[in-house]
């Protein structure tokens, strides 16, 4: 009896029950509104003719099935997203480590880094785009810029974070700079680096499908506005809308399971 | 390490034997200050603000041009971009009206939802932890994604499609504000110094005072970092979700429209509009933080 | 057994200072340091006209009520801090000289032990930046651990072991490197009594084999004179050495000798010995 208590009371328990709740709400929602619309798949749709979609052999554009339109581009928009994604963590990375060596430079930089924070960079989106003058470009460049400033906040922090005891004892066996660097603060500062990851790599995707939107060439995006302008399956849309959800948490996730891999010493935080 | 802590001891000044005076006192105190405020604080800002203006003389002079291989047609010269600010102001205010509106209110109504969302979840922890998470999924899904959705759903609402864009762009900025405050709110109620929920339990205190005696201060801080989140945020969905709206106005919209118009220049001056209005917004942010928090020891 | 055997006497060769070190006594003279005053208004002087000699081998202990200079102290003899005026001199050589030739060894009120690194890993990166090579830090780290207890955790990471065991490790890290002189601010005070006895009967035990000279910062007075074979007494404003107390009790002390009349009127010594508190 209490192993089933212990289960039912369990945090995925809630979770399960939470999104059992929030199906529900949508069923509602969808029935609700199909009782006044005329194309209630274009405001609300069931979850179930979501699902059978999925499935569906129906070709859509003439080639494909909305399964297979939704994964083709899918691919497109994840690898620019990743492009950008591990050059801005390296940028920002090395950033940090600059600015932590030089402190002229953390001066200068400071200021903007904390510019670029308030700047909607997502709305520089389209001046990007006119200025390299290519899709694949200007999405690598905003995946890019969108995940090199947490990394580079995060990882600056880590340094920082550093115990004064630790530096030291490092000072205390006339340590050289380099030996201080490689073994004392690259190390410490790889927490806070991962940090910056979970945060940048959902970013680095919904800006990249952003970018989709604003011209042809495939990619998630341009299939989203093209759906809402019906030139084909409005279930493409509801697909790509909950396929970028799951993506974007699933990045969060794999940026976990990396840090894990990398540092297992990291005790379980609360 | 010449620079850090290891050196803070004295410097090798010999001591004096003589006694001190009055007057060497004072002057040693003022020097001291002098010297305090002119090194550390004149660099911190001197450094940024000569880097920034080699940058603008970089651009006026169109050398930056040549370094990222551009033409002054899509990056125009920082002087036509102020020219044509200056000359448009009522449009400019207009639109700037728009989108403020549409991101201050989003935020409010947003965070003030947050917040009451995270007094539910700590009344009920365990469902309501599980809740927040959950609705944390929501920030994962793209604006671009939801943009539409909700601009469909708010169809009906009213005739005007003014309001009903607004409020569909209401919504989107309130979403991100909802969840990153819910989630700070919670964390604020909940994660008190060690002992001081038995400290209250000693003076067998009601929930409510408790409440309101010890959860709320603790959240205060809590409630600023959320904001430090959603202040920008709001901004960037306000901007965004105004590519998707039925009525064309707004900042961001006309950054869009610029731009299909390939007027560039004009694309520019909206882009240093909406980069002042967040920075402003940002600024007031860290005001308010300041006073608010006036004294405390971790901001 | 034999195995135990064969590295206890190992080490009780290696880790004997060369004769040369055996000269090396400090010599403080003169000594005060003073911090600016972060208003700028008068400079806190933390420690004033401190003269005091430490012989070769010598246990010896800074007490004193919090603001009386001793971790200052301590922190000056490492080269940590800069003296205002006065001299400290060690076989000759300034603080910063004694440094450079990487032959301190501190340990900190807080073990401040590497996250990312197993226990082994910790005690060997001293040795890493000395540049030894790789047969020998793999045999000093074995000897380490051994020394301290602590054999069979060498690839345990530091939040896997107690607050103790942390510390025993950053001992065998100090003195992995073997050093002259051993330098202790305050390393068991975050610790519990139970705890703090054994380390103290294994500190006691490590220096009596190796017989480094050790400075040992400390606010308890039972404790400074349990190990030490000299007390100096530290009063605050200024920080100034108000006595030298030299502890005669024999040597192995065991926990017992605390029960003892000498012992505690060895402390009445010492605690009467503090001015201006």
């Amino acid at each position: 009896m209490n192993r089933v208590k212990r289960v039912l009371s369990s945090k995925q328990m809630v979770t399960l029950i939470w999104v059992i709740c929030l199906i529900i709400v949508w069923e509602i929602a969808a029935s609700a509104i199909q009782q006044t619309k005329r194309t209630p798949e274009n405001v609300l749709p069931h979850i179930y003719q979501i699902i059978d979609s999925v499935f569906s052999q129906k070709l859509v554009n003439g080639s494909q099935t909305v399964s297979e339109i939704v994964l083709s581009n899918a691919a497109v928009t994840l690898v620019r997203a990743g492009i950008g994604f591990l050059i801005g963590s390296a940028i920002g990375f090395a950033l940090a480590l600059l600015m932590n060596m030089f402190l002229p430079l953390e001066k200068i930089a400071f200021p903007y880094l904390m510019i670029i924070q308030m700047i909607p960079i997502l709305g520089m989106a389209p001046i990007i785009l006119a200025i390299t003058k290519d899709i694949d470009k200007s999405r690598i460049v905003i995946a890019a810029i969108l995940t090199f400033y947490p990394v580079a906040t995060n990882t600056l922090a880590g340094f920082k974070a550093v115990e004064k005891e630790k530096h030291e004892l490092m000072f205390s066996i006339a340590a050289k700079k380099i030996d201080v660097y490689k073994k004392l603060l690259i190390p410490s500062c790889i927490p806070y680096f991962f940090t910056g990851l979970k945060i940048s790599a959902p970013m680095a995707i919904t800006a990249s499908i952003l970018v989709d939107t604003l011209q042809g060439g495939g990619g998630l995006g341009c299939m989203l506005s093209q759906s809402l302008k019906h030139a084909m399956s409005i279930y493409v849309f509801w697909q790509i809308v909950f396929f970028s959800a799951v993506i974007g948490i699933l990045s969060f996730y794999l940026m976990s399971v990396v840090e894990k891999l990398v540092s297992p010493y990291k005790k379980v935080r609360g | 390490m010449e620079n850090g802590y290891l050196n803070t001891g004295a410097s090798p000044i010999k001591m004096k034997t003589s006694e001190n005076t009055d007057r060497d006192k004072l002057n040693t105190k003022k020097r001291n200050k002098i010297n305090k405020i002119n090194k550390e604080s004149i660099t911190t800002v001197l450094y940024p603000v000569l880097f920034g203006v080699f940058i603008l003389v970089l651009w006026q002079t169109q050398l930056l041009h040549k370094v990222l291989g551009a033409d002054t047609f899509t990056l125009p010269l920082p002087g036509r971009i102020v020219n044509i600010i200056f000359d448009n102001v009522p449009a400019v205010l207009k639109n700037v009206q728009a989108t403020v509106i549409v991101s201050v209110s989003g935020l409010i109504l947003g965070s003030v939802l947050g917040y009451l969302l995270g007094i539910v979840a700590m009344a009920f922890p365990k469902w309501g932890y599980g809740g927040i998470s959950i609705a944390s999924a929501f920030t994962a899904v793209p604006i671009v994604a939801i943009a539409p959705i909700l601009n469909n759903l708010t169809q009906d609402f009213s005739d005007d499609p003014n309001v009903r864009s607004m409020l569909a762009k209401m919504i989107v900025v309130m979403i991100t504000c909802t969840v990153s405050m819910s989630i700070n709110a919670y964390r604020g109620f909940t994660e008190l110094k060690p002992f001081s929920e038995d400290l209250m339990k000693s003076y067998a205190a009601s929930k409510t005072t408790v409440f309101l005696k010890l959860r709320v201060p603790n959240s205060l801080p809590y409630v600023f970092t959320a904001l430090r989140v959603s202040v920008p945020a709001s901004i960037i969905s306000a901007l965004v979700s105004e590519y998707f709206a039925e009525y064309i106005i707004g900042v961001g919209r006309q950054i869009r429209e610029s731009i299909v118009l390939a007027q560039y220049a004009t694309a520019w001056a909206y882009i240093l509009v909406a980069c002042v209005i967040g920075i402003l917004m940002y600024a007031i942010l860290l005001i308010a933080e300041g006073v608010i928090l006036k004294g405390r020891r971790n901001r | 057994m034999l195995l135990a055997k064969k590295i206890n006497q190992d080490y009780s060769r290696d880790l004997l200072s060369e004769t040369e070190e055996l000269e090396s006594g400090i010599k403080i003279e003169n000594l005060s340091v003073q911090f600016p005053d972060k208003n700028g208004g008068e400079p806190v002087v933390a420690l004033q006209n401190i003269n005091l000699e430490v012989k070769p081998g010598e246990f010896v202990s800074l007490v004193g009520p919090s603001g009386c200079g001793k971790t200052t102290l301590l922190r000056t003899i490492a080269d940590l801090q800069q003296p205002t005026s006065g001299t400290i001199s060690i076989r000759g050589l300034t603080p910063r000289e004694i440094r450079l030739q990487q032959k301190f060894g501190i340990v900190f009120q807080n073990p401040v032990l590497y996250e990312w690194r197993t226990v082994r890993r910790n005690v060997c990166m001293p040795m890493e930046i000395m540049g030894i090579p790789k047969k020998e830090r793999t045999r000093r780290v074995t000897q380490m651990l051994e020394l301290v207890g602590l054999y069979n955790f060498g690839k345990k990471y530091p939040h896997e072991l107690s607050g103790g065991m942390q510390q025993r490790v950053g001992i065998a890290r100090a003195l992995a490197l073997r050093p002259e002189i051993l330098l202790m601010d305050e390393p068991f005070s975050a610790l519990d009594e139970f705890t703090k006895e054994k380390l103290h009967l294994d500190l006691q035990n490590i220096w009596s084999k190796t017989k480094k000279t050790i400075i040992f910062v400390t606010h308890s007075i039972q404790e400074a004179v349990f190990l030490s074979d000299k007390v100096v007494v530290l009063s605050p404003h200024p920080g100034r050495i108000s006595a030298i107390v030299d502890i005669n009790l024999p040597r192995p002390r065991g926990l017992e000798i605390r029960d003892t009349i000498e012992f505690n009127s060895l402390v009445s010594k010492v605690r009467n010995s503090f001015e201006g508190v």
